[in-house]
């Protein structure tokens, strides 16, 4: 067991196209605003550098529960097998950043993603809990759009 | 819940010995004694680790200052398990949404050019060539 294993989310899925074209998917504004994010969100891309050290700012909107700034440092960039990044609101040395490893694996047509979603501190936790929150009612997601409009 | 209390919780659950007892604790109340037999340790090492569960909240002790016997306290497990399914919720959703949006894009390649068009294929499939007409 590695020693981030109690604190770590684990997502897998299959999906049923080759693993370039699932890379291409979460690197490309043009495809990833077309599927990033729950149900009722929209996803904006502000920019993408697709490079490892760049970054992809981007807002997510609901109708009901407004907009959501986010931010994605790529860590490591390995077409079309790998992706590291740090996921936060936008600021520097955001105490609720949180690391996120994607891998592809070709399943011969196939590609099963799985997500490897890092945690280190109660305050990521906090925030991600307001990311996750979708069905969880307006009022985590104003607590976390209270925090993101705190100066830091 | 608090943000302190939450990483209490948490660094409690990164112990095994300690979700171990949690696991003991779930099927009913227990007093050091009777927690420290299975793990083979010693009273006072199972009582350092029933301290870090009490502070998290996650174990509740008696008044009784001989047993004082232990039962779990089941809400900050529970504000755990939701957090992780609402995570988990947010992703499946998106990833619903990419699994089809694969599909729109295999189409888009499939309508691509491959090479010099063969007698008889129609050009117009060029000009509806998703990198021409965007």
């Amino acid at each position: 067991m590695s020693n981030t294993a109690d604190r770590e989310i684990v997502i897998a899925r299959v999906f049923n196209a080759p693993r370039e074209l699932v890379f291409e998917a979460w690197l490309d504004p043009k495809h990833i605003d077309q599927w990033w994010g729950p149900r009722g969100f929209t996803t904006v891309t502000s920019s993408m550098n697709a490079t490892n050290g760049g970054a992809w700012h981007y807002v997510m909107r609901h109708e009901q529960y407004g907009e959501f700034k986010n931010r994605i440092v790529y860590r490591e960039i390995v077409r079309p097998e790998r992706l590291v990044y740090t996921h936060d609101s936008g600021v520097d040395d955001d105490a609720s950043a949180f690391e996120v490893t994607v891998s592809f694996v070709a399943q011969g047509a196939r590609t099963k993603l799985t997500m490897h979603s890092i945690f280190s501190s109660a305050a990521e936790l906090e925030r991600v809990k307001g990311f996750g929150a979708i069905e969880g009612g307006k009022q985590t997601l104003e607590r976390l759009a209270e925090r993101l409009a705190q100066p830091h | 819940m608090r943000s302190d209390r939450l990483n209490a919780v948490f660094s409690a659950l990164a112990d095994p010995t300690r979700r171990a007892i949690l696991a003991r604790l779930a099927t009913g109340a227990a007093n050091v004694m009777e927690l420290a037999q299975p793990f083979d340790m010693s009273q006072p090492s199972v009582s350092k680790h029933l301290r870090v569960l009490e502070h998290a909240g996650l174990i509740v002790r008696g008044r009784d200052a001989q047993r004082r016997p232990c039962r779990l306290e089941p809400a900050p497990l529970k504000a755990v398990a939701e957090f992780v399914e609402r995570y988990r919720q947010h992703w499946e959703q998106s990833f619903d949404r990419l699994e089809l949006h694969l599909q729109r894009m295999k189409t888009d390649e499939a309508l691509k050019p491959k090479g010099k068009p063969r007698r008889g294929q129609k050009h117009t499939l060029a000009t509806n060539d998703s990198r021409f007409t965007k």
